[in-house]
């Protein structure tokens, strides 16, 4: 299905992951953040780092726990982002009753999934000190909860930008605990990608190793669906 | 190489992540501190396990008890299998080190069914997401090494998903383990697999 022995850095399909976002909602925006200054730090990935004085006291001496923080809640909050865009997604096409049967039962636990990984993270940020980032207002184009194959189109589309936005970060993430925290949610997007690319007819297994894509690339692709 | 104890034993009181994840419920059971000895040794565990995949599924696809899209499914993993072997040698070999050759394997009644060959499948495919979870805190100052090794465990965990769907199991517990994938120590890798191996260099 396809070509073997690529190197983990190859990237093939990027472009043609790039191609199926931009086409699924003709550009047209997803995501209406509440206000432009929390737009401005999802695009920018800056001001998350919300490091507050238990945190500093606790690890006061310990240098590198705490630099390695500030780096590790600006990836915690990335992926928030990422998460609160897919719970929301999931839970109105669930409510939406696009999906029957077998397919409903598949996509189901995506949807808790993806919800007890926003809780999770966000507890996790808080107890790090952070300030977890607000959900921003997303908004979905007409059909998207009415079309089934536009639903797993749009459903595809994020769940394989959110495998390769984890797999960006593996490299750039300095605690062994939130390293940990991150693989362990990227396994799992990557069992929702095979599943909804298998109810598509599509190929659930694209490449032997799993892309990645640098944070600033991840944000360009969720970019176009954010207003303003 | 920083040993995962100066990470988390002795720190681990003032990592607060480690305090998070007791709330979010992940049952981390990594590697012991003294499962691997150097990232080399990590990569000849990842290598023995892919090569046990590789083999069950050559094995496994030449009996043909698939067709459809199943058949297709597993000859695309075979393939996956085959090339993270190629990969982990090759990435040895070009860090000075020395390949482990394949296990003797003994895959005993694992083809009798296509029922018993895809479940053993899901078995091997779980196992190899678990594995390479627990071995992923051994290599976490070889950056460029976690970054394949996570790659890897990605499609391991696709290939865990499909297998459960095509058996039909049920979507949580069967198709997904949880909104979080679960680690395994060495030693509790080694004793799934070893029913399956007559005998490794290394596990």
């Amino acid at each position: 299905m396809h070509d073997t022995h690529e190197p983990p850095t190859a990237d093939p399909g990027r472009a043609a992951r790039a191609r199926r976002s931009s086409k699924l909602f003709g550009g047209a925006p997803v995501m209406q953040f509440r206000t432009e200054a929390s737009r401005r730090t999802f695009l920018t990935g800056a001001a998350l780092i919300g490091v507050g004085g238990t945190f500093v006291a606790a690890t006061r001496n310990d240098p590198r726990a705490f630099a390695l923080s500030e780096g590790d809640l600006e990836i915690l909050n990335y992926a928030l982002t990422l998460e609160y865009l897919e719970a929301e997604f999931y839970t109105q096409g669930i409510s939406g009753g696009v999906l029957v049967d077998r397919e409903l039962e598949l996509v189901t636990p995506i949807r808790e999934h993806e919800q007890t990984h926003v809780t999770g993270i966000t507890q996790l940020i808080t107890d790090l000190g952070g300030t977890p980032v607000e959900s921003p207002v997303f908004m979905f184009p007409d059909g998207t909860f009415t079309d089934r194959t536009m639903f797993l189109e749009a459903a595809s589309m994020f769940e394989e930008l959110g495998v390769d936005a984890y797999h960006g970060q593996v490299a750039l993430i300095e605690d062994a605990e939130i390293l940990a925290t991150a693989a362990s949610i990227a396994g799992t997007e990557s069992r929702h990608a095979a599943v909804v690319a298998d109810l598509l007819g599509g190929d659930p297994f694209p490449a032997p190793f799993e892309n990645n894509l640098p944070m600033e690339d991840v944000l360009e692709a969720a970019g176009q669906f954010i207003e303003g | 190489m920083l040993k995962r104890k100066d990470l988390i034993r002795d720190a681990g009181l003032v990592i607060p992540g480690a305090i998070a994840l007791t709330m979010i419920g992940a049952k981390f059971a990594f590697a012991d501190d003294g499962d691997f000895d150097g990232p080399l040794d990590v990569l000849n565990y990842a290598l023995t396990l892919e090569y046990l995949e590789a083999e069950f599924y050559r094995q496994g696809n030449e009996v043909g008890l698939l067709d459809g899209k199943a058949a297709d499914y597993l000859a695309t993993i075979q393939t996956d299998e085959e090339t993270h072997v190629m990969t982990l040698q090759d990435t040895i070999a070009s860090l000075g080190g020395t390949p482990v050759p394949a296990p003797q394997v003994d895959f005993g009644e694992s083809f009798a069914t296509a029922d018993s060959y895809l479940e053993t499948a899901y078995t091997f495919e779980n196992l190899g997401v678990q594995a390479y979870l627990g071995a992923a805190p051994s290599l976490f100052q070889e950056k460029e090494l976690l970054t394949a090794a996570a790659s890897i465990f990605g499609v391991e965990a696709r290939h865990a998903a499909i297998i459960g769907v095509l058996q039909e199991k049920p979507a949580e517990g069967g198709v997904y383990q949880g909104a979080f994938e679960t680690p395994l120590a060495r030693a509790e890798v080694l004793q799934a697999a070893s029913p399956f191996i007559v005998s490794a260099e290394t596990l």
